[in-house]
C-alpha cells in the first residue's frame, strides 16, 4: 500500500514539498514562539488571502503574487511595532485585519469563491508543481545558511534583544531577515497545509519541542521531526482515507503535542533544573 | 579630558510627550553615580539613550565616541530592570546566558577556556556559580538577577549601567549585590551609573547623584545633593521620606557631613557647587 502510494508523481512532489515547508516552518517558529511573534504566521497568513485573490483576479500565479504583498505587509508589522511602538500582537493583529478585508474584496470583485481559491485556503499539497518544489529546496538551504552564520546571535537576540544590541548584534536587521523568511515560508506553506492552518506549523511543532528538548539544539531537532512526521503520517492518512491533508496534517500536529505533554506529565522530558544543558 | 561618558543638551520625546530636554552632563572614570527621581522622570530612558538603545535629539558619546559609532561594547555592562525571561520557557543554561556577555565570535568556535574561567568567575562573584549549569527561565527571579548582573560583570567592564538592579532582590542579595559593586568601583576603578530607589543602602558607596526629573535636576557630590535646596523642593514632591531619611535620624545614611535634623531646622539651604542651574 505504501510502496503504490509512493509511487505517484504527485504523491512524491507532495510529499517533498511538505517535508521542506515542515522543516523551514519549524526552524523559523522557534525563534518567533521564543521572541512572543508566534502569531505572525496566522496575520501573514491572513495577508497571503490578499495575494492570492490578486492572483486570481489578473490571471498571474497566485504564489508568486502573494510574494511581495506578504513581504510588504510583514515590514509593515515590523514598522507598526517600531514605530507607533505597540505590542507585536497588535501590530499583527491590524495588518491582519487588512489583510482579510483586501482579500475578501478582491475575492468578490474576481469573481467570488472557485476552486483554486479553496486549495489555497485549505491547502492542496497533492497539486504542487516542480517549480514550487525548487522554490522550497533555495529557501531551505538560505535559511541553513543564514542560521549557521546568525545561530548564536538569534539566540541572544531573541533572548534579551536590548542585551543583544549592547553586544553590537544588529538586531533589525536580523528581525527583517527572519521576517522575510517568515513570509515567504507562509507562502509555500499556504499550498501544503491552506491558509487558514499555516499559523499551526510554525507553533505547533517549537511548543512541543519546548516542553521536552533540554537544550536549544535539541529544540530545533525534535521541532523538525515533529513537523517532518505530522506532513508524512497526515499526507498518507489523507490519501487512505480521502480525507483533507492540510487538516490532517495539523490534527497529526496536535496529537503529537498532546502526547509530548502527557510525557512530560508523567515526568519525562525536560525537567526543572535539569543540568545537561551546558557544552 | 576625555570622559567615560559625555551627554550635551540631550532631548527625548515619546510621541508629543517631552520625556527628558536639554540634559548634559559628564561622568569620569571612577565615578559611582546614583540616578534618583519621580517615577516617569526619564531614568530608565536616560540609560537607554546612553546605551543608544533610543535615539533622541544632542549628543552623547562613549569613550569619547558617538553612540551611534560605538562599537567596543565589551566596555560596558548593562542590567535592566527586569528580566528577558520569567517564567516561558527558554533552554539556555546560565552559563550560556553569561557567555552571551562576552559577545559572540563570528567564527562560532565553542566557548574557549577563557571564556569559560571568565564565566566562572563572574559567577562566583555573584555568588550563582551552583546554578551554573541550571536553565536560566527555572531560576527565582532574584536569582536570574544576579546571574544577569554576571553576564554584565564576564566581560570586566569599565563602566556598568544598571537600571533597578536590586528591586527583585532579598535583603541578604541586595546587601551582597551593593558591596560587590562598591568593591569593583573602589579597588577595580569600574565606573557605575545606576539607577535606584534605595539611596540609603547604596548611599555609602556612591560618589555622585543624578536627580532626574524630565530635566537634570542636581548633579554632583552627594554632600552637595544633601544641602542642594532644588532637591529639597523636588523631593517634597515625589518622596519626602528620603529628605528625612538623610537628615531627620540624626545622621546620614550617605556617609556625608551634612547638618542633621536639629540643624536644618535653624539652616538656610543655599546653591551649593555641585547643583546645576537650570532655567
Amino acid at each position: 500500500m505504501i510502496s503504490e502510494f509512493l509511487s505517484y508523481g504527485f504523491v512524491q512532489r507532495g510529499l517533498l514539498a511538505g517535508s521542506l515547508v515542515a522543516v523551514i516552518c519549524s526552524l523559523l517558529g522557534v525563534f518567533l514562539v521564543l521572541k512572543r511573534l508566534s502569531l505572525i504566521g496566522d496575520g501573514l497568513s491572513h495577508v497571503c488571502l490578499t495575494g492570492v485573490a490578486l492572483g486570481l483576479l489578473t490571471q498571474t500565479s497566485p504564489l508568486y503574487m502573494s510574494v511581495p504583498v506578504v513581504l510588504l505587509a510583514s515590514l509593515g508589522i515590523l514598522q507598526i511595532m517600531e514605530k507607533i511602538k505597540i505590542y507585536g500582537d497588535a501590530a499583527i493583529g491590524i495588518v491582519s485585519a487588512a489583510g482579510l478585508a483586501i482579500g475578501i474584496l478582491i475575492t468578490a470583485l474576481a469573481g467570488g469563491f472557485n476552486a483554486d481559491l479553496f486549495g489555497f485556503l485549505f491547502g492542496s499539497i497533492l497539486t504542487v508543481s516542480r517549480g514550487e518544489v525548487f522554490f522550497c529546496a533555495v529557501l531551505l538551504a538560505a535559511l541553513l545558511l543564514f542560521l549557521l552564520f546568525y545561530y548564536r546571535d538569534l539566540i541572544a537576540a531573541s533572548f534579551d534583544e536590548n542585551f543583544a544590541r549592547t553586544r553590537g548584534i544588529a538586531v533589525r536587521r536580523l528581525n527583517v531577515i527572519l521576517i522575510t523568511f517568515t513570509s515567504l515560508a507562509i507562502v509555500l506553506a499556504c499550498k501544503v497545509v491552506g491558509i487558514f492552518l499555516i499559523s499551526a506549523l510554525i507553533i505547533v511543532p517549537p511548543v512541543s519541542a519546548l516542553l521536552l528538548a533540554k537544550t536549544f539544539k535539541q529544540v530545533l531537532l525534535f521541532a523538525c521531526g515533529q513537523s517532518l512526521l505530522s506532513v508524512w503520517i497526515g499526507v498518507y492518512l489523507s490519501f487512505l482515507f480521502n480525507i483533507p491533508s492540510g487538516a490532517t496534517i495539523i490534527l497529526v500536529n496536535l496529537l503529537l503535542l498532546i502526547t509530548a505533554f502527557i510525557y512530560t506529565r508523567l515526568g519525562r522530558g525536560y525537567k526543572k533544573g535539569d543540568a545537561k544543558n551546558v557544552r | 579630558m576625555s570622559y567615560v561618558i559625555e551627554a550635551k543638551k540631550i532631548q527625548f520625546k515619546y510621541s508629543r510627550t517631552l520625556v527628558l530636554d536639554k540634559i548634559s552632563f559628564e561622568i569620569r572614570a571612577g565615578d559611582y553615580v546614583g540616578i534618583i527621581g519621580p517615577n516617569g522622570g526619564g531614568k530608565t530612558t536616560l540609560l537607554k539613550l546612553i546605551l543608544g538603545l533610543e535615539k533622541g535629539a544632542g549628543e552623547i558619546k562613549l569613550f569619547g565616541t558617538p553612540v551611534a559609532k560605538f562599537s567596543d561594547w565589551q566596555k560596558i555592562g548593562y542590567l535592566a530592570q527586569k528580566s528577558p525571561v520569567s517564567q516561558a520557557r527558554f533552554p539556555i543554561s546560565v552559563q550560556e546566558v553569561v557567555l552571551m556577555g562576552l559577545g559572540y565570535d563570528k567564527t562560532h568556535k565553542e566557548a574557549s577556556l577563557e571564556n569559560l574561567r571568565a564565566v566562572r568567575k563572574a559567577l562566583s562573584q555573584t555568588r550563582t556559580l551552583n546554578l551554573a549549569k541550571r536553565i536560566f527561565s527555572d531560576l527565582s527571579v532574584g536569582q536570574q538577577q544576579r546571574v544577569l548582573l554576571a553576564r554584565a560583570l564576564v566581560s570586566q567592564p569599565q563602566l556598568l549601567i544598571l537600571d533597578e538592579p536590586s528591586a527583585a532582590l532579598d535583603g541578604n542579595s541586595r546587601e551582597m549585590f551593593f558591596n560587590l559593586l562598591g568593591e569593583l568601583n573602589q579597588k577595580h576603578g569600574v565606573t557605575i551609573l545606576l539607577i535606584t530607589h534605595d539611596t540609603g543602602e547604596v548611599g555609602k558607596y556612591i560618589s555622585k547623584f543624578m536627580y532626574i526629573d524630565r530635566e537634570l535636576v542636581f548633579f554632583g557630590d552627594k554632600e552637595a545633593f544633601c544641602h542642594s535646596q532644588r532637591v529639597a523642593e523636588k523631593l517634597g514632591s515625589f518622596a519626602q521620606h528620603t529628605i528625612d531619611h538623610l537628615h531627620n535620624h540624626g545622621h546620614c545614611p550617605l556617609g556625608c557631613t551634612c547638618v542633621h535634623a536639629a540643624d536644618k531646622q535653624t539652616a538656610q539651604p543655599t546653591q551649593t557647587q555641585g547643583e546645576t542651574a537650570h532655567d
